[in-house]
């Protein structure tokens, strides 16, 4: 009784570590065999000490079915070895503690009782620790499903980052190119992006326009051709491809080119039309204002070459009038030694050689106007540049004195012919000295118009035509363009003409400063190969 | 050129041969002595201008130009009676003359008779 009772103070000195130990274990499984040892031995004296107490206190004797929980927990904790070893315990202590009187066959039942209980828990602790194993496999398992979740969310969100990135430079090559994209099927759209509202005007924040407000906006002379592309587009599944007017609520209109594209299913019915608008309305202006530009010119491309030819009429009319003045004087004189009273036959004879020489000259004009104006395509013949600089001088030679303008020719001797067109390179030289005219008659000085020719280094005819005007003062390098030009009525065409007339005879213009003052103009033609040798 | 000691002389200066021979023939066949010039310069240059009694000159030639060489003897003192002859019988120039001056102002084709009889009257004036 003692001994019980000393056992139960034992135990109850040792309950609080118990305890502590045990909140241990719940939160950290037992790592070490001695402590699984430990625990077992402690269980069991707790077992021991509160069997005691029972005793003490004449309750019911209860050490079977503390020493069984002991047993249970020492299982259950610490594993089967420190189970078995707590069974043994339960064992002994029941063997010297509790009823040492008892027989031997009962002895043995309760050693068996422990025994199974034992093997109960045995395989109780094996269940729990395969399922144990289990949970940690499970949980690896989960972890891994957990590991592998974010790495798809940050996947997806990266996605959407790069979706989102993309859209923006989307939306802004589509604001920059002014190309917007929409799609729609039987019901109506269903897709307009943001620059196709900003193209056709509609808000974005009152949802895609219904295709009557579509149609609406559409020019009235467009409308019905934009519906039948559409519809041809739809019926055969092939793309098309429209340019069309848009008016805008305030009146403006916009050129669209659009394309569609329409999408089948299986089953070869319509699933959905993507298609794309482009506003080409500044393309268009451009077109326009080229088309303008293109008309302009050659208007003034006829009214250069009207106003030269009118030049050149007075020029001729001048030039006539000359020859004809001369021999209607002649004419009168010659009547005058006819009618004397003694007619001077010889003198009247001469006069009439001085009419006939005045007719040939003006018949000598005529002929020179008649190959000037003949029709026909280009005509290309063995030239002398010395008679063709000859004929223009002569032919403005009027215009020249009109302006008191003084004419230096200083002609090349032998020079190689050149093949070209007599005309064209006539109509070059008429306009370098009509330039030159313009340039020194307003001038007040020296008006002296320098026309040279010579051979050049490189199988070529050089001729230079220089002035004593103010000179090129700006632009030089721009004067062949068409449409510049420096004098208030000029047309800016003459030179561009004169170049590519030059250029289509494989030679050369340009122009220069002539030294002290003016400006003069360098033209340069290939000697024609045979006479060249 | 050969000149009469009496400054009785008509002297054309026009740059077209054609017209020189021709006027230089009317005058020869209403028995008037004359010379001929190319242009104005030349004429400046050889010193004939007292001489002359009547001038036949063209407004347009090379250098320097009929009214030019009007101008250029009224201011030399030597104004010389003064028939301008002109293909242009544009109305500006020819009042132009006038007031400089000029006799008669004629456009070319001109009637010769129309010509001599102006030339006469300047020799007489």
């Amino acid at each position: 009784m003692d001994a019980s009772r000393d056992t139960g103070t034992e135990s109850h000195r040792g309950g609080s570590p118990y305890t502590r130990s045990l909140s241990k274990t719940i939160t950290k499984p037992l790592q070490h065999v001695a402590l699984g040892y430990g625990l077992s031995l402690l269980l069991m004296a707790a077992a021991f000490g509160l069997s005691q107490a029972f005793l003490h206190f004449h309750l019911p004797l209860p050490f079977t079915s503390f020493a069984l929980c002991a047993i249970a927990i020492a299982f259950w904790y610490a594993g089967i070895r420190p189970g078995i070893f707590a069974a043994v315990l339960a064992a002994v202590l029941r063997f010297f503690f509790f009823e040492p009187g008892l027989p031997v066959i009962s002895r043995l039942i309760y050693g068996l009782v422990f025994a199974i209980f034992a093997v109960l828990m045995i395989e109780a602790t094996r269940a729990k620790n395969e399922l144990e194993v289990r949970v940690a496999e499970r949980t690896a398992a989960l972890n891994e499903a957990n590991q592998n979740l974010r790495h798809e969310i940050e996947e997806r969100k990266r996605a959407e980052e790069n979706l989102r990135r993309s859209e923006t430079y989307l939306r802004e090559a589509q604001g920059l190119s002014h190309i917007g994209s929409w799609a729609f099927n039987a019901t109506g759209p269903v897709y307009w992006s943001e620059e196709n509202f900003r193209i056709w005007g509609f808000d974005p924040q009152q949802g895609l326009p219904r295709r009557e407000t579509i149609l609406e906006r559409i020019h009235p002379e467009d409308r019905d051709n934009v519906v039948m592309n559409v519809r041809n587009a739809v019926r055969d599944g092939k793309d098309a491809s429209a340019e069309f007017r848009i008016v805008l609520p305030n009146g403006e209109v916009r050129y669209i080119h659009g394309v569609i594209h329409p999408t089948l299913n299986a089953n070869g019915e319509l699933d959905e039309v993507v298609g794309t608008q482009i506003d080409v309305t500044e393309r268009k202006r451009a077109e326009q204002e080229h088309e303008r530009l293109r008309q302009l010119e050659s208007d003034l491309a006829r009214v250069e070459r009207i106003t030269t030819m009118g030049e050149l009429t007075a020029s001729l009319a001048h030039e006539l009038n000359q020859p004809i003045a001369a021999a209607a004087v002649d004419a009168s004189t010659c009547i005058t030694w006819l009618t004397r009273e003694r007619p001077d036959v010889e003198e009247a004879t001469q006069a009439a050689t001085r009419i006939v020489s005045a007719a040939t000259r003006a018949a000598e004009i005529i002929s020179r106007v008649r190959s000037m104006f003949t029709k026909g395509t280009t005509e290309w013949s063995l030239l002398d540049v010395n008679e063709v600089v000859r004929e223009i001088v002569r032919l403005l030679q009027s215009e020249l004195m009109r302006h008191s303008i003084s004419v230096q020719m200083t002609l090349g001797e032998d020079l190689p012919n050149i093949m070209g067109d007599r005309v064209q390179i006539q109509q070059v030289l008429m306009n370098l000295i009509v330039n030159s005219i313009e340039a020194m008659k307003e001038l007040n000085g020296r008006r002296e118009l320098a026309i040279r020719s010579q051979r050049g280094d490189r199988q070529d005819i050089l001729v230079s035509v220089s002035d004593t005007g103010p000179g090129l003062r700006q632009g030089a390098d721009r004067i062949f363009d068409a449409f510049f030009t420096t004098k208030p009525h000029g047309t800016g065409m003459g030179l561009r003409i004169s170049h590519s007339i030059v250029e289509s005879h494989g030679g050369r213009l340009w122009a220069a400063n002539n030294s002290p003052q003016g400006a003069v103009f360098h033209l340069s033609l290939p000697a024609a190969v045979d006479t060249a040798l | 050129m050969a000149v009469q000691g009496e400054a009785k002389v008509v002297t054309i200066v026009d740059d077209d041969e054609l017209m020189r021979n021709a006027l230089m023939g009317l005058l020869k066949a209403a028995g008037l002595p004359a010379m001929v010039f190319a242009s104005a310069e030349e004429f400046l240059n050889s010193g004939l201008q007292h001489q002359t009694s009547c001038l036949i000159a063209d407004i347009r030639m090379p250098g320097m130009s009929g009214l030019e060489l009007q101008a250029k003897l009224n201011a030399d003192h030597c104004s010389i009676p003064t028939i301008f002859i002109t293909a242009h019988g544009c109305t500006k120039t020819r009042m132009e003359a006038l007031r400089a001056g000029a006799v008669e102002f004629l456009t070319k084709p001109f009637d010769n008779a129309v010509l001599l009889q102006h030339v006469r009257a300047a020799m007489e004036a």
